[in-house]
């Protein structure tokens, strides 16, 4: 899951972003209102974490110019302003959901897991394929009832197959989701990580493979019939 | 409570019902005078009448009882009644309707002219008479001939008349009263109606609070007493409209200065619990940092608050400004120097009342936000002239009129973003501060595109 956080202190963006990155997410982080504009409008996130004050552009402007351009990315905004009448203008200015400053870092972090959720049409927090379970508000994977260690990032790869199980998953795609700015596009990094998670979710001989290559296509997950 | 209506309605009913009463009985009282006139004409063609029937001969005054003039006067129809007597009250003749009885002696006075008094006739019923000396016609025709005078009552019944005047009491009366009904009716009703725009109007101002304090009172749907009010209302509740909203940003600005610190620490505190083997090396750094920007805060904000409550004593001495002002901008030379400014620094060789510590600060305010806002390639002019004024100016090209009002206010920023913890936004306000503790002015202005904040004493007057 590839997540922009728009937030102009320094110190708090640096750490949310340790904390997200941490958790699996990849980030993007902008300092201003117009940065954050230009990459939100050039990557496909899965979620926006913005603030309201910010140099160069409001935050609602932002905000309001995505909605304008039909941009559908779910936007959670972190403010200072408190108000009943700040809610309801960040509400109606098109944002999925509002947390105001000083937060709780697990409070925002379920927030953006909740909008990610919802970036893939479900709400579903247990993803059920052949034998293997990701129950997703715990982050923890078992296949036929045993537990599988996985990083943060291995783990948001496999939640994002798994979210769009039966697809074809381009590694253009995951690649948009999965990785930040900091990765380097000509490297190898997601056949590397398909091919470190098809390891690890394989626990015995006897179990099926999951995750099947597509040549030329891609990656898709899913039970072998 | 008192009443503006309930205290018209009183004094104008009291009002009307004086002047109406004062007409309606001014009214009876021509009435009766009318009446009382046409009842004595009447009196008096009556007594011509009876004096016209009077004769003398040789020194004797007969009356012509056959005259049908005198049958009113007759013994038992008792209506009208005469007595006719010389000048020394002996009587001559008298109405048969008299009878025995006498009837009672007219007032005493003059008898030139017809006197008219109420009396009470023999029957015990009331009348009215008249009294006049007259010479009654002489038989003889001689020229010369003595003639004598005679006094002659006539008294009439005046049951009639007092009925009559009684009636008109009553009509008068009755008017009084059904005029006194319908002013009490209706002048609460004309007031209430007349006072419905004060009513409205004051309905519409209880309606004002702070929450909507963007309403205005529309003067065009008004009458014309009530628009002079509506404008002042207008004047304050714009008054009142700034000085909230400029609270209300105080406290949203002030709300969001101290969240944006604790939530960087919170999440500083959260990730080094959370993932403590991989320890930002920069953790430490940074939490000193937001602490010391959270105290400066607190520590301004204490400043202002002991400035305005004014707590804040400054202890002035002679300061030589030239000197002074020179050290105070060393330690932002170098700052300066590296954005690429150009500095031009002249004050002229001054002395000035001032508190050096506060004074200090003040200079350093201005000189950061020079130094800071400036646009590269922009110029810093500290001046000061021989009277001890000083000005700092600086390249300002962004900013606008109103920002400049703006300027002393609380935590305002160009920006409205608080980028970074060096400008809190109470600098300014806090050299205003120190400035008038020091019973100095700091003003500021643009002109030609630059900010220019002018500091000086305040001019005593007559030396006072």
């Amino acid at each position: 899951m590839r997540i922009l956080l728009v937030e102009d202190s320094p110190r708090l963006s640096r750490n949310i972003a340790t904390a997200l990155r941490r958790t699996g997410y990849a980030v993007d982080a902008a300092a201003d209102g117009e940065e954050g504009l230009w990459l939100a409008e050039s990557h496909d996130y899965d979620a926006i974490i913005l603030d309201i004050m910010l140099p160069k552009r409001d935050g609602l402007e932002v905000l309001r110019t995505l909605r304008a351009r039909g941009r559908p990315v779910h936007v959670l905004l972190l403010t200072a302003r408190d108000t009943v009448a700040d809610r309801v203008t960040g509400l109606q200015a098109g944002a999925d959901d509002y947390l105001v400053k000083p937060f709780a870092l697990d409070e925002l972090l379920a927030r953006v897991q909740a909008l990610c959720r919802r970036a893939y049409g479900t709400k579903q927090t247990k993803l059920v394929i052949a034998d293997l379970e990701i129950d997703a508000s715990a982050r923890i994977v078992t296949r036929a009832g045993r537990p599988v260690e996985l990083t943060a990032r291995e783990y948001q790869l496999l939640e994002y197959l798994a979210r769009r199980r039966g697809e074809v998953v381009s590694r253009a795609e995951i690649e948009e989701h999965n990785y930040d700015g900091q990765v380097d596009p000509m490297s190898n990094v997601v056949d590397s990580a398909v091919c470190i998670l098809r390891k690890k979710i394989a626990i015995s001989d006897s179990s099926a493979p999951l995750i099947h290559t597509r040549r030329g296509l891609g990656y898709v997950l899913e039970a072998t019939a | 409570m008192k009443s503006l209506r309930r205290q018209l309605t009183r004094e104008l009913s009291g009002v009307l019902a004086v002047l109406f009463g004062l007409a309606l009985f001014g009214l009876y009282l021509v009435m009766y005078h009318k009446l009382t006139r046409s009842f004595d004409a009447a009196l008096e063609a009556r007594a011509l009448g009876v004096s016209a029937l009077v004769e003398q001969e040789n020194g004797r005054v007969e009356v012509d009882f056959s005259d049908k003039i005198l049958r009113g006067f007759a013994a038992g129809r008792a209506r009208h009644y005469f007595e006719l007597r010389d000048t020394r009250a002996a009587m001559i003749a008298r109405s048969p309707s008299l009878q025995e009885s006498l009837l009672p002696r007219p007032p005493v006075g003059a008898r030139e002219k017809a006197l008219y008094w109420n009396l009470t006739l023999p029957n015990g019923r009331p009348g009215r008479a008249v009294v006049f000396l007259f010479r009654p016609k002489s038989a003889d025709s001689r020229p010369g001939a003595v003639t004598m005078l005679a006094e002659l009552v006539v008294a009439v019944d005046r049951k009639n008349f007092d009925e009559t005047l009684g009636g008109l009491l009553a009509a008068v009366a009755g008017c009084g009263g059904l005029l006194l009904a319908a002013v009490f009716f209706v002048v609460p009703r004309v007031l209430r109606r007349g006072l419905v725009p004060l009513a409205q109007f004051g309905e519409l101002a209880a309606r004002i609070d702070a929450g909507s304090l963007a309403a205005r009172f529309s003067a065009e749907d008004l009458p014309a007493e009530l628009r002079p009010i509506a404008g002042r209302l207008n004047d304050l509740l714009a008054r009142l409209e700034t000085s909230f909203e400029r609270e209300r940003r105080f406290s949203a600005d002030l709300a969001h200065e101290l969240r944006t610190p604790l939530a960087e620490l919170r999440s500083l505190a959260e990730c080094a619990l959370k993932w403590p083997e991989a320890r930002d090396p920069e953790a430490d750094r940074d939490t000193l940092a937001i602490a010391v920007q959270m105290e400066t805060l607190v520590t301004r904000l204490l400043t202002l608050a002991r400035g305005e409550r004014g707590q804040l004593l400054a202890q002035c001495e002679a300061v030589a400004l030239a000197p002074f002002v020179a050290a105070v901008w060393r330690p932002f030379a170098a700052r300066a120097q590296a954005r690429g400014l150009r500095v031009e620094l002249a004050v002229a060789v001054a002395e000035a009342p001032a508190d050096p510590v506060l004074l200090r600060s003040l200079l350093a305010n201005l000189f950061d936000n020079a130094v800071d806002y400036t646009p590269p390639a922009g110029e810093i002019i500290i001046t000061g002239n021989a009277a001890g004024k000083l000005q700092v100016a600086n390249t300002a090209p962004d900013l606008t009129p109103e920002d400049v009002a703006k300027l002393f206010d609380r935590f305002w920023r160009k920006e409205a973003a608080r980028t970074g913890g060096e400008h809190a936004g109470l600098g300014l306000n806090l050299a205003r501060t120190f400035a008038t503790a020091m019973g100095w002015q700091l003003t500021v202005a643009r002109e030609c595109g630059r900010l220019v904040f002018t500091l000086a004493a305040e001019e005593k007057r007559n030396g006072f």
